[in-house]
């Protein structure tokens, strides 16, 4: 294939644009392309894992942010009590939450599996209500903010300066991301899931063992995103609501890349961190970012919805 | 038996049990119903600063020869539920005074079903003069001890004014209100705006200038577009309004984008646990009611202070601690004087009360742009330095010197 014929597909297309927008973009309001690279990455890097589950074991985990915020104080309280670095506390944050995942897929999860898609919803979103309010009655709402000196790094470049610490979130959406992929592609188990996520039924016929398929990665899903509470905790004040509004941004962007793609969820966080940071750049229009967000998501399921149906 | 001595010994019985009953009424306690958010550490503090003043006047023999009993009930920070907590104090508990408040939202919900039984309240919450509002001129049983907003943004004027005169290289024309996009931000600003119409600066009219954010508390938590904003106008005055969840990631990412302006201004209802052991909470100047640093400088605040630590074993970090502590021995100072729970009485009384209060002031009653019995009008203006909360004005109770400018990032 030569080098026309490749600039007449779509993707590259797309490409092409995009590397021109983002040329235009870091000349005109660089830190739009900056500070919208790194906040799209942090909502890449904790929807992740709810797309795993949603993709595979077939449930919409409404209590994924709380997971998260039980990550982000299993970090603090290690920090307090070792001493612990946050960013190190990611290790003994995964072996916990993955044990937690465990507990809660035999405890709760496993018994809604094969119940309306209704009852599922209202088993997570109580279990989120549940975990929230014993936060709250144990650690109460006081916002908890460790203080460390890196997270406010930053770099200057002219006489633009900008921080460098969010670039985790771009190291953490890639090392998942990429982590996922290869697992699902590259590994038995991970086959094994993918086939199970497809069809469950067939997948048992061939001789995959479906629940322990559906415990393994709903549990490694609760280690990623507990995980991640642990590094999210090093830049936001941590309290037992502060996961929630993430399980929602997380739910819009599996809905507007397609359940089961992993790939589409870091473009649509990228459009959307993108498109957020650029409205929010303009003065009096940050009421403007979230009606965007949703927006954007709305036209996207829209037109995708019409492809199906032209095609 | 003989008839005589039969009606002499019921008569001995009848007097006896009258004493009896009598006794059993005067052993009763004097009860008071506390409404507060007891998840929150506002109404946390402010309930266990509650309890060791009842339990300061217990000790020293009571109010009228009677105990004195808290009832605490927690409003979840829901209206619905501070509704059904002072209609469960009131016909329930009868309690005889009505104490605590935090939320302005709640206090709305309440004031109907407040209104509806008039029980003697003493409210330490709710700054928002849409309850002052909801109130109404007529309710003589109503005191409010917590200053108004449109109190609260006059008093901030005046320290500043105050603070130029003194100091006149501290510039106070150009300012920019960085405020939550919720009720409490934008209202705020609003009630800013309004204030500085009116407001003559050394360089004339002040120029107010603001942008809302997405706070933490509500999903938000990156300020770098609106911090930047702010850098472009080069303000004298940087103020935030939000809540605690912003307090220490709003300085770490202005530390980030290189912003300091000389003035930088926090305005949450509550600071963090830990925001005074950042270095970054250096010279951050704020608003509240009290500090730590008043006992310094005031015996009853010192008093406050070591009878709350002794009883709670922790320190008092938020300003309803000692305005709790204020609730109750402002209202058991009315008893004293009314000598009796007859509501005109102790209305009156109450309105003649002077409490010398650890707050710094000494609380007294007057009306305010509504209601009759308006208690605290002022808030202070205080300044994070090496940790602590400093008060720089009113002068009559600064513990420190305004630290000016605010240190550039580089030199911390």
């Amino acid at each position: 294939m030569n080098v026309f014929s490749k600039l007449k597909q779509s993707n590259y297309q797309i490409a092409i644009v995009s590397v021109f927008l983002a040329i235009i973009l870091a000349s005109w309001k660089p830190h739009v392309l900056i500070e919208g690279i790194q906040r799209a990455c942090l909502y890449a890097v904790i929807a992740l894992p709810m797309a795993l589950i949603l993709g595979i074991v077939g449930i919409i985990n409404l209590a994924h942010g709380e997971y998260m915020m039980l990550g982000a104080y299993f970090a603090y309280f290690l920090n307090v009590y070792t001493g612990m670095d946050p960013l190190l506390a990611v290790f003994p944050a995964l072996l916990a939450f993955f044990l937690i995942g465990i507990v809660s897929y035999k405890a709760i999860i496993k018994y809604v599996l094969d119940a309306p898609e209704l009852n599922q919803l209202l088993l997570t979103f109580g279990l989120a209500m549940v975990i929230e309010q014993l936060a709250n009655l144990v650690w109460t709402s006081r916002p908890i903010k460790l203080p460390l000196k890196y997270v406010s790094s930053s770099a200057t470049i002219g006489s633009f300066t900008f921080g460098t610490y969010e670039f985790i979130y771009v190291g953490g959406a890639m090392i998942v991301l990429i982590g996922l992929q290869l697992f699902l592609k590259r590994t038995n188990t991970g086959q094994a899931a993918l086939a199970v996520g497809q069809n469950p039924r067939g997948a048992k016929l061939v001789g995959i063992h479906v629940d322990r398929t559906y415990l393994f990665i709903f549990s490694l899903s609760i280690a990623l995103v507990g995980a991640i509470g642990a590094v999210f905790m090093t830049r936001h004040s941590i309290f037992p609501l502060v996961g929630a509004p993430f399980t929602m941004k997380s739910f819009c962007l599996i809905a507007m890349a397609g359940i089961g793609n992993l790939m589409g969820i870091l473009w649509c966080s990228l459009i959307l961190g993108l498109a957020e940071n650029f409205v929010l750049s303009f003065r009096g229009y940050a009421g403007w970012a979230d009606i965007l967000f949703f927006a954007l998501i709305v036209l996207v399921i829209m037109v995708r919805s019409h492809q199906r149906q032209v095609k | 038996m003989k008839p005589k001595l039969f009606v002499l010994l019921m008569a001995v019985v009848f007097v006896a049990s009258l004493s009896v009953t009598y006794e059993v009424k005067a052993a009763e306690p004097i009860k008071l119903g506390a409404i507060l958010p007891l998840a929150d550490i506002t109404g946390d503090q402010a309930a266990k600063a509650m309890k060791v003043a009842v339990d300061e006047i217990n000790k020293s023999g009571g109010l009228l020869g009677r105990k004195v009993e808290l009832i605490v009930v927690d409003d979840e920070m829901k209206p619905e539920k501070g509704a059904a907590a002072v209609e469960k104090l009131v016909t329930v508990d009868k309690v005889d005074v009505l104490v605590g408040g935090m939320s302005s939202g709640v206090h709305l919900g309440q004031i109907p079903i407040m209104k509806k039984y008039e029980k003697v309240t003493v409210w330490i919450g709710a700054a928002s003069s849409r309850c002052e509002q909801a109130v109404g001129a007529d309710a003589t049983w109503y005191f409010h001890l917590h200053p108004w907003d449109y109190q609260q943004g006059a008093s901030y004027l005046e320290g500043w004014t105050a603070i130029n005169k003194k100091s006149p290289q501290v510039k106070i024309d150009k300012w920019f209100n960085a405020y939550e996009e919720g009720a409490f931000g934008t209202a705020g600003f609003k009630a800013g705006q309004a204030l500085y119409k009116d407001w003559l600066t050394p360089g004339g009219k002040p120029h107010l200038e603001g942008e809302s954010f997405k706070s933490a508390a509500l999903g938000g938590g990156d300020y770098r577009t609106v911090l930047r904003h702010a850098q472009e106008t080069k303000p004298d005055i940087f103020l935030w309004t939000g809540y605690d969840a912003d307090a220490l990631p709003i300085m770490e990412q202005a530390k980030e984008i290189g912003f300091a302006p000389p003035i930088f201004i926090g305005s949450p209802p509550g600071w963090p646990a830990t925001f005074g052991k950042s270095p970054l909470a250096e010279a951050v100047t704020l608003y509240g009611m009290w500090a730590p640093s008043i006992k310094e400088v005031s015996k009853v605040s010192k008093h406050f202070w070591d009878a709350y630590i002794k009883e709670v074993k922790q320190e008092p970090a938020t300003y309803f601690a000692p305005l709790g502590y204020t609730n109750i021995y402002f209202v058991a100072d009315g008893i004293k004087k009314a000598k009796t729970l007859d509501k005109p009485a102790l209305i009156k009384a109450l309105q003649e009360t002077k409490y010398v209060s650890p707050i710094g002031e000494t609380l007294t009653i007057k009306p305010s742009t509504i209601i009759k019995n308006q208690g605290f009008t002022k808030q202070k203006i205080l300044q994070w330095q090496k940790g602590q909360q400093q008060v720089i004005w009113p002068f009559e109770f600064s513990t420190s010197q305004l630290s000016y400018p605010f240190p550039s990032w580089q030199k911390r």
